[in-house]
């Protein structure tokens, strides 16, 4: 019974476990995984990322057919930030791909630029349409990998016409 | 004799943490007859894993199955799947490997024992347990770097290495916590109107529980020795001071304490890691495509749980099957209701700590 008391008085003065989250800031913690920054100057294309990522928050979209140039594009708010990417990244101890610790944004209200979270986020200025435009690029990317396909193939064989002819 | 009376409990229900619907059939108080519907949940984690998903991204997906045990979900099928490739990984990968599941263990075990002191009427037990739960959600958002979902255990060893900073932030909070949860224990143990609400309710013989085939803590509260952790050798448990836990009585009180010996036994695991984790590195080389069929049976916070693998030298698996221990705990919960009162009713179905995302997966 004393005990009681003297815990219910101590518990008067304490200070709360909790804090206040909106109106005070909650920081990362240390070693959070967060935010997935690219170095499109140290890629070298091999798209393993692209391969392994879960939810596919990674897309790489050919631009040119004729030069096989890809652009990197992620999308932040599909990510669940596993950190499988940057683990099967051939370059990721040189930076090319990095887990920073800070956080996105919520969607919707505001859109973060950054020329290292790739190009589809940079592309885009209103927060409402970043799902539709990921479905959009989604069939994209998906289009300009078979056309790059079906490029190279007529491009071998031509080359194989070309050398039956030259044999003739 | 009253009238019948069917009453409705869930799927939503302040009591219940998870979607799960009783429909009580009850005469004046007592429970006469139960229906049990479990499948609010499905999201056909399964069939994905079958078809969309590659067997490199699976560790992340059945992650997801659950969100207390993922650490457990994504242990057994990595274990399953170095099995069919033939890895073999070094003593520093089991240790730390090991340490994130026995500290999971804890965390779920906290806030089991929290929610039953919420129904039984102690809202205040129910916070302080879940204010010591934080250090334990503290040493793994440190270790692995989230605090829900960790994505810790990949193919071929840990995600990240472990350095002498974290094992001291380690030790530090356990320490901490084990004297808070001898604190805790004792409440748990000695109080009078704690002991009125769960003594004696929902008590499982231990015929009653070897008939329905229970597994976890809900076994080994009626003396049941089972436990996959020594019965099916995964992880080195008992080279770290592995203790299998049972106690006699059966009903919700022996559940709970079952529990908290358990936590106890895992902090002097966890502490005992701490003390000897082996150089070495924290990843291993992985090559090949899974071929055969493996099953693992690991030891989640509710019990034995189950995985079935067959791959065909492609990268998508044949089949994946998941049994979870809530799903072999429901036939002895459906038999348990009756007779039992129908206050009584919210204490037992959160002794059993069910897991419905698991269930329906």
């Amino acid at each position: 019974m004393i005990q009681m008391f003297i815990e219910s008085l101590k518990n008067l003065v304490s200070k709360p476990e909790t804090i206040k989250y909106p109106f005070a800031p909650s920081p990362e913690p240390k070693g959070y995984r967060g935010t997935i920054l690219y170095n499109e100057e140290l890629c070298i294309f091999c798209d393993k990322c692209e391969n392994i990522c879960p939810p596919g928050a990674i897309k790489f979209e050919v631009v040119d057919i004729e030069s096989g140039k890809k652009q990197y594009n992620y999308n932040p708010y599909l990510c669940i930030y596993c950190g499988a990417c940057v683990d099967v990244c051939p370059k990721a101890d040189e930076g090319c791909l990095i887990q920073a610790e800070t956080r996105t944004p919520v969607l919707g209200e505001s859109i973060v630029k950054d020329k290292r979270l790739g190009y589809f986020i940079n592309e885009i200025d209103n927060p409402k349409l970043v799902e539709k435009k990921w479905r959009e690029l989604e069939i994209r990317a998906a289009k300009s990998r078979e056309d790059l396909v079906a490029y190279k193939k007529a491009k071998r064989a031509a080359k194989k016409a070309a050398k039956a002819k030259v044999s003739e | 004799m009253g009238n019948r009376i069917v009453v409705p409990f869930g799927s939503q229900h302040v009591a219940l943490p998870e979607p799960v619907s009783f429909l009580f059939e009850t005469q004046n108080e007592v429970i006469t007859d139960v229906q049990v519907n479990i499948g609010y949940v499905h999201r056909g984690i399964e069939k994905a894993a079958m078809t969309k998903f590659e067997f490199t991204q699976l560790p992340y997906l059945v992650a997801r199955v659950c969100g207390l045990c993922s650490i457990t979900h994504a242990g057994a099928y990595t274990h399953g799947i170095e099995k069919l490739l033939g890895i073999e990984t070094n003593k520093k990968i089991d240790y730390l490997r090991m340490l994130v599941v026995e500290l999971d263990r804890i965390h779920s075990h906290m806030l089991a024992n929290g929610h039953v002191a919420e129904v039984v009427g102690y809202e205040n037990l129910f916070m302080q347990t879940f204010r010591y739960r934080e250090d334990v959600m503290d040493i793994l958002e440190r270790i692995t770097g989230n605090r829900v979902q960790y994505d810790y255990q990949v193919i071929g060893g840990v995600a990240r290495d472990f350095d002498k900073e974290i094992e001291e932030f380690a030790r530090k909070k356990l320490l901490k916590l084990k004297a808070n949860t001898e604190k805790l224990m004792e409440f748990f143990e000695n109080d009078y109107t704690f002991g009125l609400k769960t003594k004696g309710v929902g008590t499982i013989s231990k015929e009653m529980a070897a008939k329905f085939n229970t597994a976890g803590p809900i076994a080994r509260a009626s003396g049941l020795e089972t436990d996959a952790r020594a019965e099916y050798d995964y992880l080195p448990f008992e080279e770290v001071g592995y203790k299998l836990q049972t106690r006699t009585e059966g009903d919700v009180w022996a559940r709970n304490m079952v529990r908290f010996d358990e936590i106890m036994n895992s902090i002097e695991m966890c502490l005992n890691i701490l003390d000897g984790i082996p150089e070495g590195e924290h990843r291993v080389k992985v090559k090949g495509r899974p071929d055969g069929e493996v099953f693992i049976r690991v030891e989640a916070p509710r019990g034995e749980c189950f995985y079935y693998l067959k791959g065909n030298k492609t990268k998508v698996l044949d089949r994946v099957r998941i049994r979870v221990p809530t799903y072999a705990n429901i036939p002895v919960l459906k038999e348990l209701f009756v007779g039992e009162k129908y206050s009584d009713a919210q204490a037992i179905v959160l002794s059993f700590d069910p897991c419905m995302s698991c269930t329906a997966r």
